[in-house]
């Protein structure tokens, strides 16, 4: 039977204009304005992406926006309202953990299926919640990805954590501690900043006197590069500067030469991983929007596409589309991506996370070995 | 006149505004059986929320005159009182073998344990001590200070609450944020309340806190104390030569205005489940609660409900588009011209920029708030009647 | 020993950009007895501003200061001369909302103009240093700090020397004994709150190059300059000057031998503390 539908399904592929007869509402919850608004963005352009690609596939979405402003109880307003009024068959968001996190508990009660793009919160998918589905990995991956790339080249002594005091960042450096006592690398500074802090220097001249191998850093946007460009001020100079995802993954950082070179970072996605069509997507995003698609969009895309054809084929049947996504198996720009239970997740995309390295103004990705274009360099200098 | 008469109010009887209130309140208890949609009932719940906010802050800011800019304290108070009270009694053996062991060296973790104990709904109680000793201290420091001055060292005290928060995660958890999945059952009386997996039972503890909120603001503009913490907005300095204490009378006023407020921060943290410092003690935060106030008019019983009623439906409309699609769902604006181009993009990203036009014009043109604005509006009527 | 002093010299060096934002908002409050909710707001247009003025123009932020000073004046006294100058008599929570709105208005419209999207200006001296015995010296820091003394010891000669200068300075004392003196209190609130804007506009433009823009940017600022300016004194420019700096001296001591995390705690008990002890500020003369 599956076989049948997949069979189907690269029919349709194969012969544009064979439509799969279908128009089907899904909702969409965004972060579209407020502090949260320059990440939302992204996924909106990824989710703009994946109705155009749709629509070349037959699928009609009708999509239904919805911005949270980045507030829990405005999410839950937007949950309730695509559930019982819009009757949409799925919702895809929202972005940030807080939201999401709020709306998943809705997601059960309304037999509604959801599924979470990018939101990195590890209980989201702990809860043993039947309707809620998680594409991106979760946070703990972050952190193991990046020190598994490191102990590839070196097994340094001791390491330093500068964050953001933000969910994404707490719970990030939580378990990357555990996972660096585990290899036997010593902590020797532990400092949480509030986000958007103007000046760092005096934090990171105390690292500086510590001198450890490895710097660990978790920043939102642009922090990452006010952190960055002060630790070259200064001349902080471990061995091998780390950063989890989010504002180490950005274009942006990578436009500054000076001051991004050969660090590393985790993501999500990569322009030049070997998954099908990442490519297509980045340069399509980049002609269409002007800028380069962070690993969100990437997320927001491919969510989108999943959540959208599932429905579709299960003609917009909630409880269908739910056992759908649960059985379902697909391969596009994200990777392999299936929805299992494992070490105490449900419905979690079991997301192969990347290291990526700036080497000559380009992200090149480094680990995992299969994924690999380049090898790392190590370790760091100015 | 009577202080404490029904009929009566300060600017005399009007029985047709109580029959009218009466009737009002019939039909909000009748709403959920009358009306299916869930999402209405969130919207109602909303706007209870909002008004309990607005009528809570009105004591110190409306009935006293002393704006308070730094409320979102107390509201993050009652939220994480109850959240962590009811969190901690759904430990299990593992983490409370886990806390024990960091119990030795952490007195927050031992203050973990001890709630643990408690039944999961005293948490509400917890987050009003916790409001009502906060309003103290506050009060004892800025209430040494005056006008502007006051208005800035409220914000600073909320801001050192939001980041002591942020910062004490063995207890609060950090910006991480407590949530929780199940809500234990509330006994109210004879009724016990299991499920919670709808929005009834919310929507009716929220409309009883409204008429509690309305209750007590009641009681404030027709009580002795009520007259006091009037006489010391119109003037401070007479109020005192008068020999009304102000220190007193303002502490009394924060007081109440915070533990209203720390319900309303508990009714927020059940509905939500989740509470984290961004969210419950931001500077935002208090400046809603304020606007709420102020937009309806200040100093009345029914400013708040006013604003709430103004606010709450405008920023939902605006956040979730509603004209816009409504427009172009009733087949009156096309979605593929520019104009419904721009109504489901453009304006999808301009709510709160009209939210903000908003609050200028209320400014510009209603100073005294909408319910003022059409208070006076009669008024003028009236004598062009007469 | 390092430690101390590398502190020691980039909290007085971002000192000196918090210093310009406290001098805006002093200047206004001194003047009209308004406290500004959207003073940060004004400095992010500020910031925009010299953004464009770098990627359409090319022309340096440190350079395009000044185009800004007289732009943002100008934007300042279009927003006194429509918006405050008609609650100049209202209540104070009015006052307050009025400039929050107007903060609103301003983050909002440029998100529709610009999108959220962080907007960072990469100059060739963003992450350099000068070396000194061991320290260094963030040079775009240094430079904006030089800039920050000239702008306030220009404005200081103004406020104290010229005519306008010591009209403005009687308004602020007093209002209507001013009026009674035949000055045009109207014009010196325009005026003032011109400065103010200006000042703003400069703190943003100089803090460009080693910072980020963005529409909500402002807020935090806000706050921050509420502090600076109740920790000198409301009104007092040597006030704000002075927390400003002890400010950005505290913010970086803190970091350094606290923590970062509770750096703000710090500061904002200092504020508490000041307005406790001497409500009128280090600088200011007691008012009631």
């Amino acid at each position: 039977m599956k076989k049948i539908a997949l069979a189907a399904l690269a029919l349709t592929l194969a012969v544009p204009g064979v439509s799969l007869a279908a128009k089907v509402k899904i909702g969409f919850i965004n972060t579209i304005t407020g502090a949260e608004a320059p990440i939302g963005e992204n996924l909106t352009n990824g989710v703009t992406m994946a109705l155009e690609d749709l629509k070349k596939k037959g699928i009609d979405v009708e999509l239904i926006k919805e911005d949270d402003t980045g507030k829990p109880e405005k999410s839950l307003s937007a949950f309730e309202k695509l559930a019982t009024r819009d009757n949409v068959a799925g919702v895809v968001g929202p972005y940030t953990s807080a939201c999401a996190n709020a709306v998943a508990s809705q997601a059960d009660r309304y037999k509604v299926p959801q599924v979470i793009p990018a939101a990195a919160k590890e209980e989201i998918t702990r809860k043993g919640y039947k309707y809620v589905f998680r594409l991106n990995a979760p946070a703990d991956v972050y952190s193991s990805v990046l020190m598994d790339a490191i102990m590839t080249v070196d097994k340094p002594k001791t390491i330093a954590y500068v964050y953001a005091n933000t969910d994404f960042g707490i719970s990030t450096v939580k378990t990357a501690k555990e996972y660096a006592r585990k290899l036997g690398i010593r902590e020797v500074a532990d400092e949480k900043y509030l986000k958007g802090a103007p000046d760092f220097r005096s934090t990171l001249t105390k690292i500086k006197t510590l001198k450890p191998d490895l710097v660990f850093m978790v920043s939102y946007e642009v922090d990452a590069i006010t952190l960055m460009r002060q630790s070259r001020e200064i001349r902080l100079t471990p061995k091998a500067f780390l950063g989890a995802g989010a504002g180490f993954t950005t274009a942006q950082f990578l436009a500054q030469k000076m001051i991004s070179n050969l660090v590393f970072s985790s993501t999500q996605w990569t322009e030049d991983v070997n998954w099908p069509g990442a490519r297509n997507f980045y340069n399509r995003y980049k002609a269409k929007f002007g800028k380069e698609p962070s690993y969100h969009a990437a997320c927001a895309y491919e969510a989108m596409i999943i959540m959208a054809e599932t429905a579709a084929k299960n003609g917009g049947n909630r409880e269908k589309t739910r056992a759908g996504l649960k059985s379902g198996q697909w391969n596009g720009i994200m990777g392999e991506v299936k929805f299992s239970d494992y070490a105490g997740y449900t419905n979690q995309n079991n997301h192969p996370m990347l290291v990526q390295q700036v080497q000559n103004g380009r992200y090149e990705t480094v680990y995992p070995a299969k994924f690999a274009t380049k090898n790392p360099i190590y370790p760091f200098k100015w | 006149m009577t202080r404490f008469s029904i009929f009566t109010n300060r600017r005399g009887a009007s029985p047709l505004a109580l029959i009218a209130f009466v009737v009002i309140v019939c039909l909000l208890f009748a709403f959920p059986s009358l009306v299916e949609s869930p999402y209405s009932r969130h919207i109602m719940v909303l706007l209870f929320l909002s008004t309990i906010m607005g009528e809570s802050w009105n004591i110190i800011g409306g009935y006293t005159g002393q704006y308070s800019v730094g409320h979102a304290a107390y509201f993050g108070a009652g939220a994480y009182g109850t959240m962590i009270v009811m969190n901690a009694s759904q430990f299990d053996a593992d983490k409370l073998l886990e806390l024990q062991d960091l119990a030795k060296d952490s007195r927050l973790s031992s203050l973990l344990l001890s709630a643990h104990d408690l039944h999961p709904w005293t948490g509400v109680l917890v987050g009003m001590v916790a409001a009502l000793l906060l309003s103290l201290i506050i009060g004892s420091i800025c209430f040494r200070l005056r006008g502007p001055y006051f208005v800035l060292a409220s914000i600073a005290v909320a801001e050192i609450v939001r980041i002591t928060v942020l910062n004490l995660a063995d207890l609060t958890q950090g910006a991480e944020g407590i949530l929780i999945s199940t809500l234990p059952p509330l006994t109210i009386g004879n009724t016990v309340i299991t499920d919670f997996s709808n929005n009834v039972p919310f929507y009716y503890i929220g409309l009883l806190l409204v008429l509690l909120t309305i209750f007590v603001t009641w009681l404030v503009q027709n009580s002795k104390l009520g007259y006091f913490f009037q006489a010391i907005r119109e003037d401070q300095d007479a109020a005192h030569s008068l020999g009304i204490s102000l220190t007193f009378h303002k502490n009394a006023a924060l007081a109440l205005s915070a533990v209203l407020t720390s319900l309303a921060g508990s009714f927020y943290a059940i509905y939500i489940k989740f509470v984290d410092p961004t969210t419950v003690l931001s500077l935002d935060l208090s400046v809603q609660i304020v606007l709420i106030s102020i937009i309806g008019g200040i100093g009345t019983i029914f400013g708040p409900v006013v604003g709430a009623l103004v606010l709450v439906p405008l920023s939902e409309v605006l956040r979730s588009n509603l004209i816009g699609e409504s427009l172009i769902s009733s087949g009156m604006v096309n979605s593929d011209s520019a104009f419904g181009h721009f109504l489901t993009e453009n304006l999808s990203h301009a709510h709160v920029l009209i939210y903000g036009i908003l609050v200028v014009v209320v400014i510009l043109f209603m100073p005294d708030g909408v319910l003022g604005f059409f208070k006076s509006m009669v008024a003028k009527k009236r004598k062009e009647a007469a | 020993m390092t430690l101390f002093l590398q502190s020691l010299i980039s909290g007085i060096l971002i000192g000196g950009v918090y210093a310009l934002i406290g001098i805006g908002l002093t200047i206004i409050f001194g003047v009209m007895r308004v406290i500004n909710f959207a003073h940060g707001d004004i400095m992010m247009v500020g910031m925009y501003m010299t953004y464009f003025l770098f990627t359409l123009f090319g022309i340096d932020p440190f350079v395009s200061v000044l185009v800004t000073i007289p732009l943002m004046f100008v934007f300042g006294a279009i927003l006194q001369k429509l918006f405050i100058n008609r609650i100049l008599g209202a209540l104070p929570q009015n006052q307050i909302l009025l400039t929050i709105g107007l903060g609103l208005i301003m983050s909002n419209s440029m998100m529709l103009a610009f999108t959220s999207d962080y907007k960072i200006l990469t100059t060739s001296y963003s992450s350099s240093s000068y070396r000194l015995a061991g320290l260094s010296v963030s040079k775009p820091l240094a430079i904006s700090f030089l800039i920050t003394v000239v702008i306030t010891a220009a404005l200081y000669r103004f406020l104290m020397k010229t005519d306008t200068g010591q009209a403005i300075r009687a308004t602020a004392q007093d209002r209507e004994a001013a009026q009674l003196m035949g000055i045009n209190v109207k014009w010196m609130s325009i005026l003032a709150f011109g400065i103010g804007a200006s000042m703003a506009g400069t703190a943003g433009a100089l803090i460009s190059p080693t910072y980020y823009i963005f529409p909500q940017v402002g807020s935090a600022f806000t706050l921050k300059a509420f502090v600076i300016t109740v920790l000198g004194g409301m009104g007092s420019i040597v006030g704000a000057t002075l927390g400003g700096v002890i400010i950005g001296v505290v913010e970086s001591m803190g970091a350094a031998y606290i923590s970062s995390d509770w750096k703000d705690v710090v500061v904002f008990a200092i504020f508490l503390l000041v307005l406790l002890v001497k409500p009128s500020g280090l600088m200011g003369t007691s008012r009631t």
